[in-house]
């Protein structure tokens, strides 16, 4: 850093010094000549760059790293793509554009750096008045990019993935398979070493959430304790991915994604029926439905040749969105909005692209125009929907399913033509169209005559440019096909899983990797733009897509072998060095310790406790909710249910998207308003409260009291292993032992004292309580699992 | 001072409120906006760890010694600390309350001509209509207070406070149905997914208060049409901002703080005792795997114990003195009622909270206006105006801001199938709109902006709902411009990209 100061001050201060620094500067790079020599592997350096400046400027700039954050955020709102916003009609996104202001090799002899430099308030840009002056680091990586050339790279992301050859690593013996050779090249690169092992006990736990999302059973542990063949840790993943619960798991993170509820999301916010939609996608990824064709039935299912019901169906993906029926609303306006929802969604989803900023001007920092936007628009625009929602139900096009859903019989399982819309207009009410009830889903329809498509002057619903009517087409940067464009969404969803797509496998094995090891290898998973992050490992990533292509989209190999990485089975214990070294541990030298997401708590809870009523697939149901917790702010009641609904996994809860379960967005559940891939992590009091007062959880610890009282031995000892292993997955050690047993010793006092005290916490949920066990010692021991249930241990994943 | 695992826990209490815990982005957002604050932070100057220290507050009934939030420090002075937005949902109708039109009685039942109202921003509810016919203020106004400001007879009690008052009659928005409407004004845009004012405030001011949340939000039902417009979690919702940063609800019938109180059978001596042993667990489990999130876990335990306590004091109106009390009115002992929650709402202020928010409901009168609009007014009249006072006596109107309006206005032709005479209704109107604010460095006792003799279109000063954001994060001491979060790969405003701070509205 101080080297860095000591530039600019020198170079400020005269011409005779800045001879001087260069020949130093130049010795530097000398000695770091092999960091220069691949572009993609100066990337890759990011993360350490990020602290030691030093390191930034001796190492030959990268344009990708270096100069283009810079340029985007202090220059290309107003010399970039957007033609609109565009001054002096100059453009510094591309090098044969820029060159005007810039002379290669020699920054003195750039108006670029004069205008940057200049004192005068009138010339000196950035201007005064946008507030984003260039510092002093800025302009020293501006003048060596100059100085070395000024070379331009295209964005790492739209360039086809490259099978780069596995790098040469030192400690041959800790790497499992090709993941770790990357992972290591970069740790020895960087002088660290990565983590032993993690304990078996660790190791069982973690998978089983990762894959399950539910904690391993005692005998499970046992089971893979006692096996000591070589293998032993490849059958439990062979198991996991072979559980039903394994698909319901990796729902919940993709109906995030398609903003998946059980209502409108307007106004009124009126019940629709997707659960069917919802189911298609946990058998999809429990049969293991190759990932190309996972996206090309949601996007165009109902397009394909003799499509099946069940293909059909799976278009609901495209009907997620949020839908209005507001009494006077306008509908060719939420006609406009649920498109922008669908080309957004796309967007983010299968391409880690924020399209929807070119819906009102074209893209500042992507290449992706006004116009482009549009042409998106067009494959979607062929939907005979009535803009309007139907308010309380399905809204057209539905297709009703047959009662022997997903069991469809041959004759059944065909694609069902939807009735067109018809708009009713019931006794003073607002017309709309007629709604579909319980049986039915939303899918997507293709008009025979398609609507004409226009541009959106600002994105406008009522401001659209006649002049031009717009065919479908795709952004023209991102087409690596070399093919024709795709004509229609059928085509659409093949150019989007087309080899040469440089978007899909990346965006979709970042969001894997996100899962499992809390950040993705580019963190921002929902845009891989150039105002994106940038990769940890960038090699890596690009073998992982090129893996996904090899191995026909299957995603349950491409999984496991993430999982079965040396890089995966690492302990995640830190030491105060190596946490300040790699605060978010991108460099990977130890294993992911995370808060379990708002599903996992929840279900765990009711997994160990016993509580949990495993089913399949069905309409979504009403637990436990706050008191009234629909009719304080409209009409609408929330009528909770009881029995086996109380205890059914989270994927299933009902979701009201103006009222969602309060426990699920208190833990960072997504909003499901619009589309999520990446949810924050946040450490509150609210999350105490809630797992220590509300319902779900005392009602959970009773029955683990019970469990522990009825499975656990004969013993306090005994029955404290058990319900700590029920959830930890391991057994605790003497000095918590103590702990444990000394606060279970308290509690036995405080309800022997009040009997009737006991008794009333024993009341708590609907399920009632043993009757065979002492109404003391249960209600003692429900406090003990309600601590054991509070542990930060048990919320994470270790 | 402390041991340094103690020490530590600061540490990463503070990296908790600053966001930085797990996600790193708001504090990567903020390192880029104010350098010289994080410095502070880091040298201990500005914010403290909600263990380190303690915040006795000034006034009587909150007196107690409590933790303290983190605090950031604004862009610049701030004229205001903190906002009561007393926000009425569902368009209140500003011709029947402060747009005082005496000339309308002349075009009365006449066509409201289509150069003042063309067709094509008229909702579907009544675009069918066969006429637009105008229909002049159903009740009587009169002047008050030395300001000479007019006042409907409906709002005698907001009358009586007319030289506090700095009514705007020019506001407008984009929106013409309630729902994007309303997200319009509590989020700067139409489309739900953007941070809402509180938690915009909340991210760059920081928590006054470590046992209560920054930003609380209550509701209550109206009178005139109890069954008005629903509202929507993400009113108060924290969009793209982490989620810390989102209004807290307080729920308008049960428990106010959902899971606030322990089960039934557990009292506070044993949840001590339970949450002891829980931290000496979770200290073991720290001195095993090193992980700093344990500590932040253990201190955020330790909140929730002190939430147990402050929140149910907070609750309850018994250090309230019978003047105090009957000035809000008879609602006011009312869990849920207008009157409960504007007193709840100085209750809050002067415990730190910085943003409160209400929604009083039925405010969207289609039908039956001169029934349902009294009642309405009746509802919020007089506990709106004792707000004031009640601040303005406790010393703090100076630094607090009331805001006082809803999501657009009405009509100024009839909503009426036949052609009847007289407001029966009035439909949606985005294209002017009154408001008032007071306190917190507004200028007291002015009108502000003119409408046409139609009250229809703005002729002079407009302010759009970013003109009014710009304003209110400008009187908190933030630049609207520079208060940004980087999301998807661009820095993101409460206004967009537009908005400017009204001037004249100053103090």
């Amino acid at each position: 850093m101080r080297q860095v100061y000591l530039t600019v001050f020198l170079l400020l201060v005269g011409s005779i010094c800045f001879a001087t620094m260069t020949d130093r500067q130049e010795t530097i790079q000398k000695q770091d000549v092999e960091k220069r020599d691949v572009s993609s592997e100066a990337v890759s350096k990011k993360t350490a760059a990020k602290k030691t400046a030093v390191k930034k400027i001796t190492a030959k700039i990268s344009y990708n790293r270096d100069v283009r954050p810079i340029l985007a955020t202090k220059c290309f709102t107003c010399h970039g793509l957007d033609e609109q916003s565009r001054k002096a009609d100059l453009r510094l996104d591309l090098r044969k554009h820029a060159l005007a202001v810039i002379t290669p090799g020699k920054p003195d002899e750039s108006e670029l750096i004069d205008r940057l430099t200049s004192d005068d308030a009138e010339t000196v840009m950035p201007p005064p008045k946008i507030k984003k002056a260039i510092i002093k680091k800025e302009l020293a990586i501006l003048r060596q990019w100059i100085k070395e050339g000024a070379h331009y790279d295209g964005h790492w992301a739209y360039q086809v993935p490259i099978r780069s050859p596995l790098p040469k690593v030192k400690q041959t013996d800790w790497v499992r398979n090709e993941i770790d050779r990357f992972v290591l090249a970069k740790l020895e690169a960087e002088g660290l070493k990565p983590s032993a092992v993690a304990s078996k006990e660790t190791l069982i736990r973690r998978v089983t959430l990762d894959l399950t999302g539910l904690p391993p059973t005692p005998k499970e542990v046992d089971a893979f304790l006692a096996d000591s063949s070589k293998n032993s840790y490849e059958r439990v993943i062979d198991r996991l991915m072979k559980s039903p619960r394994y698909g319901e798991h990796m729902a919940n993170a993709w109906l995030d994604a398609a903003r998946y509820a059980d209502t409108d999301g307007y106004q009124k916010d009126n019940a629709r029926y997707m659960h069917v939609w919802r189911d298609w996608v946990l058998l999809a990824f429990n049969k293991n439905m190759p990932f190309d064709q996972f996206v090309i039935q949601q996007i165009a299912g109902d397009m394909l040749p003799k499509a099946t019901l069940k293909q059909q169906i799976a278009t609901g993906f495209l009907r997620g969105h949020r839908i209005n029926s507001e009494g006077g609303a306008i509908p060719a306006e939420w006609f406009a909005e649920n498109l922008v929802d669908r080309v957004d969604t796309v967007g983010t989803v299968f391409m880690g692209l924020t399209v929807g900023c070119a819906r009102c001007h074209t893209h500042k920092y992507d290449p992706i125009s006004q116009t482009e936007y549009y042409r998106l628009f067009a494959y979607f625009n062929d939907v005979p929907e009535a803009g309007l929602g139907a308010n309380g139900g399905n809204s057209p096009p539905f297709v009703t399913v047959p009662d022997s859903w997903p069991n469809l019989s041959p004759a059944e399982n065909r694609k069902i033509t939807p009735k067109p819309f018809k708009i009713v207009k019931k006794n003073g009410a607002t017309p709309r169209p007629q709604p579909g009830g319980p049986k039915t889903v939303m899918v997507m329809e293709s008009m025979k005559k398609l609507r004409p498509t226009y541009l959106l002057n600002r994105g406008v619903y009522s401001a659209p440019d006649k002049s031009k009517v717009l065919k479908p087409g795709v952004p023209a940067h991102f087409d690596k096909t070399g093919g024709a464009m795709p004509k229609n969404r059928l085509e659409l969803a093949k150019w989007l899983v087309h080899p040469k797509n440089p978007l899909l496998a990346r965006v979709t094995l970042n969001r894997y990797w996100q899962q499992f090891f809390g950040v993705g290898i580019v963190k921002t998973s929902e845009n891989f733009g150039s105002q994106g992050d940038l990769p940890s490992h960038p090699q890596l990533l690009d073998w992982l897509a090129t893996e996904f292509l090899r191995v026909k989209w299957d995603v349950k190999k491409i999984q496991k072998t993430i999982l079965m990485s040396a890089t995966y089975r690492q302990a995640s214990k830190t030491s105060a060095a190596l946490r300040k070294r790699d605060p978010e541990n991108r460099l990977l030298a130890r294993g992911g310790r995370m808060r379990l997401s708002a599903y996992m708590i929840r279900d765990q809870a009711l997994a160990a406790s016993g509580l949990l009523v495993e089913k399949l697939g069905g309409p979504s149901v009403k637990p436990y909710m706050p008191l009234k917790i629909w009719n304080s702010f409209g009409k609408a009641k929330y009528d909770q249910q009881h029995g086996d609904n109380l205890y059914r996994r989270s994927l299933y809860t009902y979701w009201r998207r103006t009222t969602p379960p309060p426990t699920m967005t208190s833990f960072n559940g997504a909003d499901r308003e619009t589309c999520n891939v990446r949810r924050e992590n946040t450490n509150t009091p609210l999350h105490a409260l809630t797992l220590l007062n509300n319902i779900t959880f005392v009602e959970a610890a009773r029955f683990l009291a019970e469990r522990m009282l009825r499975e656990g031995g004969k013993t306090s000892s005994t029955q404290i292993r058990y319900g700590f292993r029920l959830l930890t997955g391991r057994l605790p050690s003497e000095q918590e032992l103590t702990v444990l047993k000394r606060a279970l010793e308290r509690f036995r006092v405080k309800f022997k004292n009040t009997p009737a005290e006991a008794q009333k916490l024993l009341s708590i949920g609907e399920k009632k309580y043993d009757k065979k066990l002492d109404v003391q010692e249960l209600a003692a021991n429900t406090l003990l699992a309600s601590m054991i249930l509070n542990l930060d241990e048990t919320i994470t994943k270790e | 001072m402390n041991s340094p695992l103690e020490q530590m826990a600061s540490e990463i209490t503070r990296r908790y409120f600053l966001g930085q815990s797990t996600t790193g982005l708001g504090a990567m957002a903020l390192a880029s906006l104010l350098p010289s604050e994080l410095t502070a932070e880091k040298s201990g100057h500005s914010g403290s760890s909600a263990s380190a220290t303690t915040d006795s507050t000034t006034t009587g009934s909150a007196k107690r010694k409590r933790p303290r939030g983190v605090t950031r420090p604004p862009h610049f002075a701030p004229k205001a600390k903190r906002i009561i937005y007393l926000f009425q949902s569902g368009g209140p109708s500003h011709i029947e309350l402060f747009d005082y039109k005496p000339g309308l009685k002349k075009y009365a039942g006449q066509e409201v001509p289509k150069s003042v109202y063309p067709d094509d921003r008229k909702t579907t509810m009544t675009s069918a209509q066969s006429a637009f016919l105008v229909a002049p203020p159903q009740f009587k106004f009169q002047q008050h207070g030395k300001s000479g400001a007019w006042l409907s007879e409906l709002l005698p009690h907001t009358a009586k406070i007319a030289d506090e008052l700095c009514i705007v009659r020019s506001m407008f928005t984009e929106a013409i149905n309630h729902d994007p409407a309303i997200t319009f004004f509590q989020t700067g845009s139409q489309i739900a997914g953007r941070p809402s004012i509180g938690s915009w405030l909340t991210y760059g001011l920081g928590c006054e208060a470590a046992d209560l949340p920054a930003f609380v939000a209550m509701s209550s039902r109206g009178t005139g049409r109890p069954a008005g417009q629903p509202l929507y979690d993400r009113l108060w919702g924290s969009g793209f901002l982490p989620s810390h940063y989102q209004g807290v609800k307080f729920r308008n019938q049960g428990a106010a703080v959902l899971d606030v109180r322990n089960p039934v059978g557990v009292d506070r001596k044993t949840r001590r005792e339970m949450l002891n042993g829980l931290a000496e667990m979770n200290r073991l489990k720290f001195e095993k795997t090193g992980d700093p999130e344990i500590l932040t876990r253990i201190k955020q335990y330790e909140l929730a114990y002190q939430m147990q306590m402050s929140v149910p004091e907070l609750l309850d109106f018994k250090s309230e003195s019978k003047k105090t009390l009957a000035a809000y009115g008879p609602a006011v002992q009312k869990q849920g009622s207008y009157a409960y929650n504007c007193l709840m709402a100085r209750r809050l202020i002067e415990r730190g909270v910085r943003f409160v928010q209400l929604f009083h409901q039925g405010w969207d009168q289609h039908q039956d206006l001169k029934k349902q609009l009294p009642l309405q007014c009746k509802d919020v009249d007089q506990s709106s105006a004792a707000l004031v006072m009640d601040l303005k006596q406790r010393g703090l109107l100076d630094d607090t801001l009331v805001v006082w309006g809803g999501e657009f206005g009405r009509t100024v032709y009839s909503q009426a199938k036949a052609k009847k005479k007289g407001a029966n209704g009035r439909d949606h109107h985005p294209s002017c709109f009154s408001i008032w604010m007071a306190g917190g460095g507004i200028r007291p006792g002015m009108t502000y902006g003119k409408t046409d003799d139609y009250s229809t279109n703005i002729v002079e000063k407009k302010v759009h709902v970013h003109d009014l954001h710009a304003t209110m994060l400008h009187l908190m001491g933030l630049d609207h411009k520079r208060l940004t979060y980087p999301f998807q790969g661009r820095d993101f405003r409460l206004t967009d990209v537009h908005g400017e701070v009204v001037k004249p509205l100053l103090g």
